[in-house]
Formats: C-alpha cells, sequence, structure tokens
C-alpha cells in the first residue's frame, strides 16, 4: 500500500476571477450593455412634455390621443389629469424633440372633432379614429414653454391657409356671423374668426383672413358688407327670393368689393367695417374715406334757397361730393356791387373721380382744373321737384368763357359757374290757382241773389196782385160777349173764315213757306250746336248777365205792371161798351155769311183744299220737330240776344212800351175802335148762317169720323208718350243736378217767391176765376146748344168732317212725336252736358238766362199785341 | 477508506438495488476514478480529457457549470421583465389599435368569459416560467447547500424543468400564428408586440440555463455531507 502514491491532497488553488469566470457571463453583460443602451436611446430621443389645458377633455384618451402638426403625429397625450382646481383638463403631451425645439410661446392647441355645418363636414376621420390634439406653430424656433392654453376652436390661421390678416369691425346697421366665410364673387377667399363684442357693445369685431392668393383684392378703399340671410320683394314681374348661396343663408358671410381705385396694400391687422348691405357700403365711401376731401369753393350770382349742407355734388350724373357748408358772400371789391351772393365750400372726394394714379386732393385739383380749361362749370340743380332741393352739378359748357383756376396756397380755389337750370314746378301751379281764385263768383251769386230779390217783389207787389182780378172781370165781360146774340151767329162766319184759312193756307203752301220755315229752324239747330261752343265764354256771359240782371232789377216793372193793368181796364171798359154788346150781333151776321161762303165752298171741292190745308199743317209740324234740332243754335241766338238784351236801352224800352201802352189804351178808346165790335157782330152774324146750313147737314157721322180720328190722334199720342220715360229720366237727370246746386240762399228766395204766388193764387179773384170760367163756359154751352138747334148742323157737318180730317193730320203728325220726343230728350241730353260742363255757378247764370229770355219773350209778346191791336183792334174781340 | 477505493469497483457494489430512490449512500464514478462522457456514455479515467469514440471533452464535473447556470438565468429574467411590461399582442382594428400584454390579455380574457384559457395563458406564460426561474436558481444554490429535499426529488425536479422548458414557448407559437394568419389590411391586423421577443428570449435562455446545470452536482453533494457527516 506504501508504494501506493500519496494521496492526493486536493488543495483548492485560488484562481483570479478572470480565470475562474466563465464566459457565459459575457451574455447577461451584453444584455444588460444592450438594455441600457436602449433605454438611453429612448430616453434621449424622446422629446419634453406640454400641458395644455381644455375647457373638457372630451375624446381624449391617455396614451391613444395624439398631436398632430400638418396632420403628422408629433407626440402623443402621455395623461389626463385635471388642474388643481379642477376646472380644467390637462393634457400631458410628449412632445416628439424633432419639432419639440418650434412650441414656443406663439403655440396654439385645439382639438379636432367631428363637426357637420351648413358649410360642410369637417373632422371626419376623428369618427372613427377618434379626436386629435391639432398644434400650430410658426417655423421659427423659439423658447420652451411647458404649459399652454388650449383653445376652443381652431385658429383663423393655419398651416396651408396662409393670408393677409386683418380686422373686421361692424358698423350700426351691419351684422356679422363669426367664423363664416367672406366670399368675392362667390368664391370663398377668406374667412371670419371668432367675433368679440366691444366694450359698451358697440360694435363687434372680429379677426378676419384672405387666404394668399386673393389679398391682392383687398385695398383701403375695400368695403365690407353682410350677405347672410335672403331678400325677398314682391315687384311687377312677381315675387323674388335671392340669397347669395345656401352656406350663406344658412351660416351667414360676408363679401366685399372696391368700389373706387387707388389705395395701395394693406397691413396686417387693418381695420374694414362691415356695412347692411352693398349699397350701405357703397354710400360709406364718404362717411369714412381715408382720403382727404379737396375743398372747393363756388359763388353763384343767384341766391336761391334750396341748397342744403350735405347736398350732393354730381359730374355726369355721378355723385363726387357733397356741399360742406353755405353762406351769404358779399364783396364788393370782387363784383363790383353789394349783391349777396350765394358761397358754396364743396368737399370733392378724389377718390369718386375715378383717378388712376394719385388718389390726393392735388391730383383731384389738377385734374379738375384741367376740365375747367375745358369749360368744365358749376351750376345749380334741381335735385327733386317735390321737396324743391337744390344740388351742384358739374357740367361742360360749349363755348365757354375761357377761365383759369388759380391755385394758390392756402386759399380754396373757386370753381367757375354757369346758368343754373332749376325748374319751379310750385309757381306754375300757383299762377293757376291765382287765376281760379279771381273768378267773380261771389259778385255772381251776390247778383243773382238781387235779381231773385227784385222777382220777389215784383212777384208781392199790389199791382200785379191785382191782375187778376181786371182778368177776372175782363173774363166776365167776355162771357157777356158770348151769351150775347150775336155770339150765337159766330159758327157760320168761322165756317166762312175756315175757308178763307184753307185758302190762305194753300197761299203758303204755293210759296213754300213751310220749307222756309224748316231752313229757318235749321239755323236754328245751328245755332243750338254753337251754344256748346258759346259755354267757353261764359264767364263773360255771366259778366253780362249780371248788368243785365242789375239792369233788370233797375227797371221799373211795377209801373209796367201798373200800364198793363189800364190797358186791361181799358179792355174792360171797351169790351163792355154798348158797341161790345152788338158785336154779337155783327158777329152772327158775319158767320152767317162765313157758313154761306162754306157752303160755296163745300161745293166747290173746299174739303179737298182743307185737306191739302191740313197736310201743309202736318209738314209744318214736320218742319217744327226738324227746328227742335236746330234749338241749341236758337239758344246760342238767344244768348246773343241776351247780350244784345244787356246792351239795348230798356229801361228806355220799357218806357216805350209804357207809352205804347197807353197808345193802345187811346186807341182803344177811340170811337172807331167802339165801332169796330159793330162790324165783328156783322161778321159774327154771317158765321151763324153759315152754321146754321152746317147743321143741316149729316153731322153725327162726320162726328164720328171726327172722334175716329181723335181716337187715332190719341193712339199717337199714347205712342208717343212710351218714349216719356226716357225723357222723364233725363229730366229727373238734370234734376238731380240741379238739386246738386247748393244754394240754399237762391232756394229760400225760390220759396219766398213761392209764397209769394201762393199768396196771389190764393187771393180772393183769383178764386173767383173758375166761378167766372165756369159761366162763360156755360154760355158757350148754350151757344152750342143754340148752334145745335139752328140751321147750322149741316154747316157743323162739314166743319167737323174738316175737322175729322184735321185730326186725321194731327194723327199723323203725332205719329212724328216719337221721334220729335227723342229730339227733345237729345235737347236734353245737351242740355244735361251742358249743365254738367258747367260748375255751380254756372248753372245759377243759366237759370239767370232763361228768365231774362221769358222776359225777352214777353217784350216781343208785347210789342207784337200792340202793333196788332195797333192794326187790327177788332183781333182783340175774336181773339185772333 | 481511501484504500478500499483503489481500483475499479463496479457500481452498485456499494449498495444494492433496494437501495433505489432513496438516500442510500452510493459510489459515484468520480470516487472510483473514472467519468462518463456525457454525450456517448463511455466510461474512461478521470485523466482522459476527450472521449476517444465520440470527441466529446470529459469532464468529471463541470466547476463552470454553476457560473453557466447563473449567467443564462439572469439574462433570462432580464428578458422576462420587458417581456411582461411591453405588450404582446398588438390588434388594430378598423377603429383602433388595442395592445395587450401578458397578464393583461389573460385577465381580459377571463372577463369576457375565458376562465379557462386565461389560466391556460397564466400558466404557461406566467406560471412555469416563474417556476423555472425559481426552480433552477434553488437547484443551483442546493447544490453548494445544504438543503431540506432529498436528493431524487431534487433530480426529479431538475429533470420536469428541462422537459418542461421548451412548452413555454407556446406563447410564443400562437403570437406567430396570430400575427401571420391576422392581415385583414385595413379592417384588422394582429401584429407582435415587442414583449414577444423578449419572452422568447427569456425562454430560451432559462432553458439554456437548465440545460447549462450539471445534475452530477446533486449527488456530489450528498457524498460530501455524508463525508463530512463521517468526519464529525
Amino acid at each position: 500500500m506504501n508504494d501506493a502514491p500519496p494521496p492526493v491532497t486536493l488543495t483548492r488553488r485560488r484562481k483570479s476571477f478572470f480565470q475562474r469566470a466563465s464566459f457565459v457571463w459575457l451574455i447577461p453583460l451584453l444584455a444588460l450593455a444592450i438594455a441600457l443602451g436602449v433605454a438611453w436611446q429612448s430616453y434621449t430621443s424622446r422629446g419634453p412634455l406640454i400641458e395644455v389645458t381644455f375647457a373638457n377633455g372630451a375624446g381624449i384618451t391617455k396614451r391613444q390621443t395624439e398631436l398632430r402638426y400638418r396632420d403628422v403625429a408629433v407626440g402623443v397625450v402621455e395623461d389626463v389629469r385635471f388642474s388643481e382646481d379642477l376646472s380644467r383638463v390637462v393634457a400631458v403631451i410628449r412632445l416628439s424633440k424633432s419639432v419639440a425645439p418650434f412650441v414656443d410661446a406663439d403655440s396654439s392647441f385645439w382639438v379636432v372633432r367631428p363637426e357637420v355645418s351648413a358649410r360642410g363636414v369637417t373632422g371626419l376621420d376623428t369618427v372613427l379614429s377618434g379626436v386629435y390634439i391639432e398644434g400650430a406653430w410658426d417655423s421659427e424656433i423659439g423658447r420652451f414653454r411647458a404649459r399652454f392654453e388650449g383653445q376652443e376652436d381652431a385658429p383663423l390661421i393655419r398651416y396651408g391657409k396662409e393670408g393677409l390678416v386683418i380686422k373686421l369691425r361692424t358698423t350700426a346697421g351691419g351684422s356679422m356671423t363669426d367664423d363664416s366665410p367672406i366670399l368675392y364673387r362667390g368664391i370663398e377667399v377668406g374667412r371670419v374668426g371668432k367675433a368679440t363684442i366691444a366694450e359698451g357693445g358697440s360694435n363687434a369685431t372680429a379677426d378676419a383672413i384672405i387666404y394668399t392668393p386673393h389679398e391682392q383684392l383687398i385695398s383701403p378703399t375695400t368695403r365690407f358688407w353682410d350677405t347672410s340671410g335672403f331678400t325677398f320683394s314682391v315687384g311687377p314681374s312677381g315675387a323674388e327670393i335671392d340669397f347669395s348661396s345656401f352656406a350663406t343663408l344658412v351660416g351667414g358671410g360676408l363679401t366685399f368689393d372696391t368700389f373706387v381705385s387707388g389705395g395701395g396694400g394693406v397691413k396686417p391687422g387693418a381695420v374694414f367695417e362691415v356695412f347692411e348691405d352693398a349699397a350701405a357700403a357703397r354710400n360709406s365711401l364718404f362717411n369714412a374715406s381715408e382720403v382727404e376731401a379737396l375743398e372747393m369753393r363756388v359763388i353763384f350770382d343767384e341766391n336761391i334757397s334750396g341748397l342744403a349742407v350735405d347736398a350732393p355734388v354730381e359730374i355726369s350724373g355721378l355723385r363726387i361730393g357733397k356741399v360742406q357748408s353755405v353762406s351769404g358772400m358779399i364783396d364788393a371789391d370782387a363784383f363790383g356791387d353789394e349783391r349777396v351772393r350765394l358761397s358754396a365750400v364743396l368737399a370733392i372726394q378724389p377718390a369718386r373721380l375715378g383717378l388712376q394714379e394719385s388718389v390726393t386732393p392735388t391730383g383731384a385739383l389738377r385734374f379738375l382744373s384741367d376740365r375747367v380749361a375745358q369749360g368744365l362749370r358749376a351750376r345749380l340743380a334741381s335735385a327733386s321737384l317735390l321737396t324743391g332741393g337744390l344740388k351742384i352739378e358739374l357740367v361742360e359748357v360749349e363755348d365757354a368763357a375761357p377761365f383759369e383756376l388759380t391755385v394758390t396756397e392756402g386759399v380754396m380755389p373757386v370753381l367757375p359757374t354757369t346758368q343754373s337750370e332749376i325748374t319751379d314746378a310750385s309757381a306754375t301751379v300757383e299762377g293757376v290757382l291765382t287765376r281760379v281764385n279771381n273768378l267773380p263768383i261771389e259778385e255772381l251769386l251776390k247778383s243773382a241773389i238781387d235779381f231773385l230779390e227784385s222777382a220777389k217783389a215784383l212777384a208781392a207787389d199790389d199791382n200785379v196782385r191785382s191782375v187778376p182780378k181786371d182778368l177776372r172781370e175782363l173774363l166776365a165781360e167776355i162771357a157777356a160777349i158770348v151769351s150775347s146774340e150775336e155770339v150765337k151767329n159766330i159758327p157760320v162766319a168761322l165756317n166762312s173764315s175756315l175757308s178763307s184759312f184753307e185758302t190762305l193756307m194753300t197761299q203758303f203752301e204755293e210759296q213754300e213757306l213751310a220749307n222756309k220755315l224748316v231752313e229757318a229752324l235749321g239755323a236754328a239747330a245751328a245755332a243750338g250746336q254753337g251754344i256748346t261752343a258759346s259755354i267757353e265764354g261764359v264767364p263773360s256771359l255771366v259778366e253780362r248777365l249780371n248788368s243785365v240782371a242789375t239792369m233788370a232789377d233797375e227797371l221799373p216793372l211795377p209801373a209796367l205792371v201798373e200800364r198793363l193793368s189800364s190797358l186791361a181796364d181799358s179792355a174792360d171798359t171797351l169790351v163792355g161798351s154798348e158797341a161790345a154788346q152788338a158785336l154779337p150781333d155783327e158777329a152772327n151776321a158775319a158767320l152767317t155769311q162765313l157758313t154761306a161762303t162754306l157752303t160755296e165752298l163745300r161745293e166747290a171741292d173746299s174739303i179737298a183744299n182743307i185737306n191739302a190745308a191740313l197736310t201743309s199743317a202736318r209738314k209744318a209740324a214736320d218742319a217744327v220737330t226738324t227746328s227742335t234740332e236746330g234749338l241749341p243754335e236758337l239758344i246760342a241766338r238767344v244768348d246773343s240776344v241776351a247780350a244784345m238784351a244787356e246792351t239795348l236801352p230798356l229801361p228806355e224800352l220799357v218806357e216805350r212800351l209804357s207809352a205804347l201802352a197807353s197808345s193802345a189804351d187811346l186807341l182803344i178808346g177811340t170811337e172807331e175802335a167802339r165801332a169796330l165790335p159793330a162790324d165783328a157782330s156783322a161778321a159774327l152774324s154771317e158765321v151763324t148762317a153759315t152754321l146754321s146750313e152746317l147743321r143741316a147737314g149729316g153731322s153725327v157721322q162726320n162726328i164720328n169720323a171726327a172722334l175716329e180720328s181723335a181716337r187715332k190722334a190719341a193712339d199717337a199720342v199714347s205712342e208717343s208718350t212710351r218714349d216719356l220715360p226716357a225723357l222723364i229720366e233725363r229730366i229727373e237727370s238734370v234734376a238731380a243736378m240741379a238739386q246738386d246746386l247748393p244754394l240754399p240762399e237762391l232756394v229760400e228766395r225760390l220759396s219766398t217767391l213761392t209764397e209769394s204766388a201762393n199768396a196771389l193764387i190764393g187771393s180772393q179773384d183769383a178764386q173767383e176765376i173758375p166761378a167766372e170760367l165756369k159761366q162763360a163756359l156755360d154760355q158757350i154751352t148754350a151757344t152750342l146748344s143754340e148752334l145745335r138747334e139752328g140751321g147750322a148742323v149741316k154747316n157743323v157737318n162739314a166743319t167737323l168732317d174738316s175737322a175729322r180730317r184735321a185730326a186725321d193730320a194731327v194723327a199723323i203728325s203725332a205719329r212724328d212725336l216719337p221721334s220729335l220726343v227723342v229730339r227733345i230728350r237729345d235737347v236734353l241730353n245737351q242740355a244735361g252736358t251742358t249743365i254738367a260742363g258747367y260748375n255751380k255757378g254756372e248753372a245759377l247764370s243759366r237759370d239767370a238766362r232763361d228768365t231774362l229770355r221769358d222776359i225777352s219773350a214777353a217784350a216781343d209778346a208785347l210789342t207784337s199785341l200792340a202793333r196788332m191791336l195797333e192794326r187790327n183792334p177788332s183781333a182783340l174781340i175774336r181773339g185772333r | 477508506m481511501s484504500g478500499e477505493i483503489n481500483g475499479p469497483v463496479p457500481v452498485g457494489l456499494t449498495g444494492d438495488a433496494d437501495a433505489a430512490g432513496t438516500d442510500a449512500r452510493f459510489v459515484t464514478a468520480r470516487e472510483m476514478g473514472v467519468a462518463g462522457c456525457t454525450r456517448c456514455g463511455r466510461v474512461w479515467p478521470l485523466e482522459t480529457d476527450v472521449c476517444a469514440r465520440c470527441g466529446n471533452t470529459i469532464v468529471s464535473r463541470d466547476r463552470k457549470s454553476l457560473q453557466r447556470v447563473w449567467a443564462l438565468w439572469l439574462v433570462g429574467l432580464m428578458c422576462y421583465v420587458p417581456a411582461n411590461i411591453y405588450p404582446m399582442l398588438r390588434t388594430r382594428t378598423l377603429a383602433q389599435v388595442q395592445e395587450d400584454t401578458i397578464v393583461g390579455g389573460a385577465v381580459e380574457l377571463a372577463q369576457h368569459g375565458a376562465p379557462g384559457i386565461a389560466i391556460i395563458i397564466l400558466l404557461a406564460s406566467v406560471v412555469i416560467p416563474l417556476a423555472k426561474f425559481f426552480v433552477i436558481a434553488f437547484l443551483a444554490v442546493s447544490v453548494e447547500r445544504r438543503s431540506a429535499v432529498s436528493y431524487h426529488q431534487r433530480q426529479l425536479l431538475y429533470e420536469v424543468v428541462e422537459y418542461i422548458g421548451r412548452w413555454s414557448m407556446i406563447d410564443i407559437f400562437v403570437v406567430a400564428i396570430l400575427s401571420s394568419l391576422v392581415q385583414l389590411n385595413a379592417l384588422a391586423a394582429i401584429n407582435p408586440g415587442p414583449a414577444s421577443l423578449f419572452f422568447a428570449l427569456s425562454v430560451i435562455f432559462t432553458m439554456l440555463s437548465a440545460q447549462a446545470f450539471d445534475s452530477r452536482m446533486i449527488w456530489d453533494a450528498q457524498s460530501g455531507r455524508e463525508e463530512t457527516e463521517k468526519d464529525e
């Protein structure tokens, strides 16, 4: 066992650490190194933390919500927490190192959320991916800042939307919708940012941006106005709705335009005003124009009222300025007299002159002085016909006297003037009214009233009232005459007279007297046509009538009436004389003779002659009908007669009439006149004889025939009445027109006149007239009975036969009555239009003229009566 | 005693078969002056450096084994930390991107009513790797210090760890399959997160660590302790 090797002492040799250490330790060392390296790298590569506060953290998620710049993620939200007082949400964002240097105090952050509005949808991608935070900062490295205030909305200016930033301020009527587009010709060229209300609330201001290619559209004279909403108008072309675009209709919007040239660039931050509409914006150029106005003086020789401060100054209808001040001016040295001249200071806007180069007062003055040298002159012109306001126009005057605009430093240049052009409408109207005012309407009325007063006095005169009494006495006398024997013989004499009449008519026919009458009446018709023309001369007529009325007023009518009265008395005594009493006897004898004559006549185809005579009468009636057509002309003539009557020395005439009446009185009072009745009596006795012969004939048949004819005549008359309603209508309308004449005083006069007439009628004498008449009729009846008993029957038969034929003729002529009625209606029409053509005063004058015409007719009748009496006193008894 | 062990002694002579599985004293090859080739199993004298049959290096006891175990274990542990911190899966759908860590994903699965799958994932990805770290560390420590655990149990632990270690890669497997299958462009996509790489590294290094452990040292500790017991 000893040769065995000694036991090995296992001494463990201390080796060094590196000798003992395995190489495998390099692996964890390497891993550690890698880990540390990665950690270091990630630590150094990560950017700083910033804190952005928002009002709310809707959609912001920790580690997920990104921070984007130009839509590229440059950071992520690492934490979302509240601020210390819980008022805000703080998003802690890890910035990417590459952008960190740029995030300085200018940076802004906002949360991009999906938004749907009238202008479109934005942020749609955030619907799925969630919101993100958008950051904006400039490209300059600034001092780092860790805390930011997040914005609620996207700022106006961001990447890709560079442009000119301006400020907009609302004016009094203008409004503005914030965050709305700015349109130019319908294209969005900018955007309005968030608006803020100024302190005191007087206006609202907002930042706005005009995107880069369009900023050249903005100049200092640019005006903005609101285009939001729509305008609705109803005009002749129908209803119109106008709005700029749907987006502006809902969301509002602005547009702008540059109305005048010049200006130049606009610096960022320039303030522009927003107006209500385009018109206000255009007009605003004068309200707050940036360009200084050119002041010029104009001195007008005329001093016409109407030129006010702020009146427009126009050149070729374009408003270029306004009147700044108006004052009077006296400068004896400059003008050579002491007259007050109108001096106006004009403020002319150089911008409105359309100057291209220099929009300055100096440039405008240079321009204007050039134009003045070519003939530019200032003048006053009517700005408004209604208000009479004036404006100042600058017009080119050809052949203008050369004028050089003197430009001196510190002295206001004076523009030369020319003839003013003012239309004075008010002066013309005033002249018309003055002439109307000068019409003597009141005098006319006064004359009419005076005239009526006189008429009333006439009617109320005792002499006039006594006329009925005289008449009654006259009738009593006549009754006595009629009841006398001689009168009973009158029919016989009548018979013979009729035959004479027949021959006379035949002669008339032969002489074509009717045609002449027609001609005369035609002339009268022409005269009627002329009345319309004569109306034009109404004022003068009225004046004449006035004077005529005055003259009529002055007429000694009562005296005339007295004369008439005495004339009647004379007649009375004449009739009452014995000779007159004997007259019936004579008349009887005359009638007997007449009867004899008629008998002879009958035998000698006298009836045929009578027929012919009646035909002639019918023609005459026709002629009368046609003559009515000539009435207007006749009226015109009457007018002229009235005019002549005016000139006539009426008082003198009346005096003459009086004298005439006296003469007549004397005449009647003469013995010859008294002998007349005796002749008449003889004539009547002849008539009586004739009538007795008439009686002998078969008169009954003739009477029948006569009645038949009368019936036909009545038919014809009834036919003619058919047109009466229309006629009445006309009359009614005329009456209505007359009713329209509000002349209470006249009515009063008329009523008093009526009262007088009433009193006249109501007088004892007037009431006694019927009794006298009845008595007279009784006498006539007795006469007739005697006639029947006498031998005049045959003659009467013949006479009645003639009467029948005459009635036939009347019937024929009555047939023409409708046409006559039509004519009368036409006349009334004409009268109606005439009345309508007159005003109220003229209607009065018409009445006056009618009255005068009546007076004229009465005068004529008196004249003819007197003449006849003079010539043939027996006519008084025979009544022819 | 030292004389008794001179010369070749058949293995097992000092004990009998009945002693298997117990802590009965066995004579080690080293005590008998031989060393086995770990690759082909041929027994060579201790002095032999290289196995003449397979060319493997003959080492009776790898003294640097523990160092390797610890080093690889450390790397594995280092990789395991980010593997749990970083997301394992990045699921991108139309609306959002979801990133799940291993534990987070398992918890989410459990919350969505799949506790079974959650347990499997937790077992495969959390419990087993962690157990491996502990077991390897325990084994490495127990080689040099006393342990209440019997040598057989320790040997068993080692074998289990070495066997089961590969199954931890099932997580990586699932991630790889999902990533390759769910690629629907815009609609949805699943990508492996950074944790998958670390997790894979962690599994690899723990496996290497377990392999680096020389299980023969378990038994050296037994003989060593008996020696000290005898010396006393």
